[in-house]
């Protein structure tokens, strides 16, 4: 999954560089250019990845790194918990 | 009206400080770093509130307004990727380093990870200078929202201004309404108005006459005319003088309470601008479609706006994140590393929803004004000509809440920056109390923002262009921070080369701009970005020292790089 997130991260790197929408004034949703809407999708799409790479690649021996009385990481299941800290 | 909603909103932050400076229990600790107890969502508001500036406010739009659409993708796509990269691969590493060392500073880090005083010595007059700049891109986008926010707040009645008309229109016809204000003095042959008047009345004046010479004249009268609004002098003192308030009163923690009122409130009121200009203009199909027939309809794509190879090495300059030191303090105040999650993952989504309403804005702008209007004029102007006194004081108090939430990180991070790594280490290590030590914080930070102030004041620059340079100078520097976090081998010879290498190139391509174009987007050859090859060299100056160097003590990697078992 790691790989898959990695490649992921790669392939937005790679379709920000939209030289097909470059002089192309075609409008979507009636009103938004198109290389406007294809630049929002990226932004969303990031926010998707970078999800994805929370879940499946996050450090989380770093909190018992930087403090021992930490309680130590335990597996995907409950790192659900630590996910859904609040204020 | 305007100025009152905008004065309401700012008593708002000052009681906010007062507040938090009771419940505040005045240690250092507390006053930099909120005790290091900041959770999920407030650590998001306060990082998104801190990146998020009249860079992106005023900036964007302004940009936009010049360059088209491509704005978007320059900066705010490439940094939806990067921004979130860099707070998952060094932000909570960060963290965990500072939770278990300590640290209060950007500097003190380095300088412990390091062993050296020369590179802490180094990096301080480079990071507070680079600050100052980010500090001047809010600073001028405050006096100039405020500008043009808050026309004719003074009617200034009894203030004449007059133009020349030789002969009175043969089909001019001045409501009743405006009798009393304006007239045409046949027996001199002159336009008088009497008082203060916003720009946004220009279109109305124009449909008093056809003429050509009632055109020009109109056009004379208001380049003449006071606008009545708060100057730009005063609103730029203003906006800091309150920010110096409620960070001084509440620290690091009013900063966290005032970015999260602030974002939420600059996120809906950005909205609520976007609704009402899009309305005002006939919906954003209608808004669209005037531009599309007016001769800037290029800034619906990007050819001969922006160039391919600008558009790739844009990607280096949202590296800038790693060396923000204002952004490095906030990633210390977070409770947890986890706390972290939140922010890498919501991030671009957040960006997406500062920067579209901007850029669609700036767009649109490109349809309806006048060619040659001030980029940082251009949100302000938009906001004042399509909402009534009310949503356009609204809609400035957001604005202000999005440059404040910057400001007020980069106010206290100086201010820290010098308590920390001057006075503590070489002024007055142990003979200075912890308050003494804070004061001395503040009066540094006074100076550096009646610094930044009078450079706004004396020489405005575009707040895009100079926020460009500033991300340019700390992306140069990120290798650093890379290095610090991931690379066992680097040490302080190759941190110092890497700084020296990219602090010499940087005054070099800026000194460069200044005498071609007067710091606009200066690019070198083939429209590649001057970052890339600062970054290239101070990446290479890193490296290459390193490894010709003597290696790090092995204690002192041990410290960094624990082996995993030990961790």
């Amino acid at each position: 999954m790691k790989w898959i997130v990695a490649l992921l991260v790669v392939l937005l790197i790679v379709l920000h560089q939209d030289f097909w929408w470059w002089d192309d004034r075609r409008i979507v949703l009636s009103f938004l250019p198109i290389g406007l809407a294809w630049h929002a999708g990226i932004s969303v799409a990031a926010s998707v990845v970078w999800w994805l790479a929370v879940k499946t690649w996050w450090p989380a021996f770093l909190d018992q790194e930087a403090d021992p009385a930490c309680p130590p990481p335990q597996k995907a299941p409950s790192d659900k918990n630590s996910g859904g800290e609040t204020t | 009206m305007s100025l009152a909603i905008i004065t309401l909103y700012l008593i708002l932050l000052i009681l906010l400080g007062v507040f938090s400076g009771r419940i505040l229990r005045l240690t250092g600790g507390d006053y930099f770093l909120a005790s290091r107890g900041i959770g999920s969502f407030m650590l998001l508001m306060t990082l998104f509130g801190t990146t998020m500036t009249a860079f992106a406010m005023i900036g964007s739009t302004g940009e936009t307004f010049e360059r088209g659409i491509g704005v978007y993708g320059l900066m705010a796509s490439w940094s939806g990727i990067v921004h979130s990269a860099i707070f998952f691969l060094i932000g909570a590493r960060i963290w965990a380093f500072g939770k278990k060392y300590d640290y209060v500073t950007q500097i003190s880090f380095f300088r412990d990870r390091y062993q050296s005083d020369a590179l802490a010595l180094l990096l301080f007059p480079i990071m507070v200078g680079l600050v100052l700049i980010y500090m001047l891109t809010g600073v001028i986008g405050a006096g100039r929202i405020l500008e043009s926010t808050t026309a004719e707040t003074w009617s200034l009645r009894g203030r004449m201004t007059a133009v020349a008309l030789a002969s009175r229109p043969a089909d001019l016809q001045i409501p009743d309404a405006w009798k009393d204000r304006l007239r045409h003095d046949t027996e001199v042959g002159q336009l008088v108005l009497d008082g203060s008047i916003a720009p946004k009345r220009k279109p109305v004046l124009l449909k008093f006459s056809a003429s050509p010479e009632w055109k020009k004249a109109v056009e004379e009268l208001f380049q003449k005319a006071p606008a009545g609004a708060l100057p730009y002098w005063a609103g730029m003192v203003l906006t800091c003088v309150v920010v110096l308030f409620y960070i001084f009163c509440g620290g690091l923690r009013a900063a966290a309470w005032a970015n999260t009122l602030q974002n939420i409130i600059s996120v809906g009121v950005g909205l609520i601008a976007f609704l009402v200009i899009t309305h005002a203009m006939g919906g954003p199909a209608k808004a669209t479609e005037l531009l599309a027939q007016s001769p800037a309809s290029n800034r619906m794509a990007r050819e001969g706006l922006i160039s391919r190879t600008e558009f790739l090495t844009y990607f280096f300059i949202p590296l800038s994140v790693a060396m923000f030191p204002h952004l490095f303090q906030h990633w210390l105040t977070a409770r947890r590393a986890s706390s972290f999650k939140l922010t890498v993952a919501a991030f671009p989504v957040c960006i997406l929803l500062t920067w579209l309403p901007c850029v669609l804005i700036g767009m649109w702008a490109a349809g309806v004004l006048p060619h040659g209007t001030p980029s940082n004029a251009v949100l302000g102007i938009m906001i004042s000509r399509y909402s009534g006194e009310f949503l356009t004081g609204l809609i400035g108090a957001g604005v202000l809440a999005a440059i404040m939430s910057g400001l007020d990180a980069q106010f206290l991070c100086v201010g820290s920056l010098f308590t920390h790594d001057i006075v503590q280490r070489y002024v007055a290590h142990r003979r200075l109390g912890e308050r003494e030590q804070v004061f001395l914080g503040r009066v540094f930070v006074v100076i550096v923002v009646l610094i930044s102030v009078l450079i706004g004041w004396l020489n405005p620059k575009s707040v895009f262009d100079l926020g460009v340079w500033c991300f340019t100078g700390f992306a140069a520097l990120s290798p650093l921070a890379f290095a610090a976090v991931y690379w066992k081998r680097s040490n302080w010879q190759g941190a110092l080369a890497c700084v020296l290498t990219a602090a010499a190139l940087w005054l070099y391509f800026l000194r460069q701009a200044l005498d071609t174009s007067g710091a606009e987007a200066f690019l070198l050859a083939g429209g590649v970005m001057p970052v890339t090859l600062i970054l290239a060299a101070s990446t290479a100056a890193l490296v290459i020292v390193s490894l010709l160097t003597p290696p790090p003590d092995p204690a002192l990697v041990a410290r960094f790089f624990p082996p995993k078992n030990a961790a």
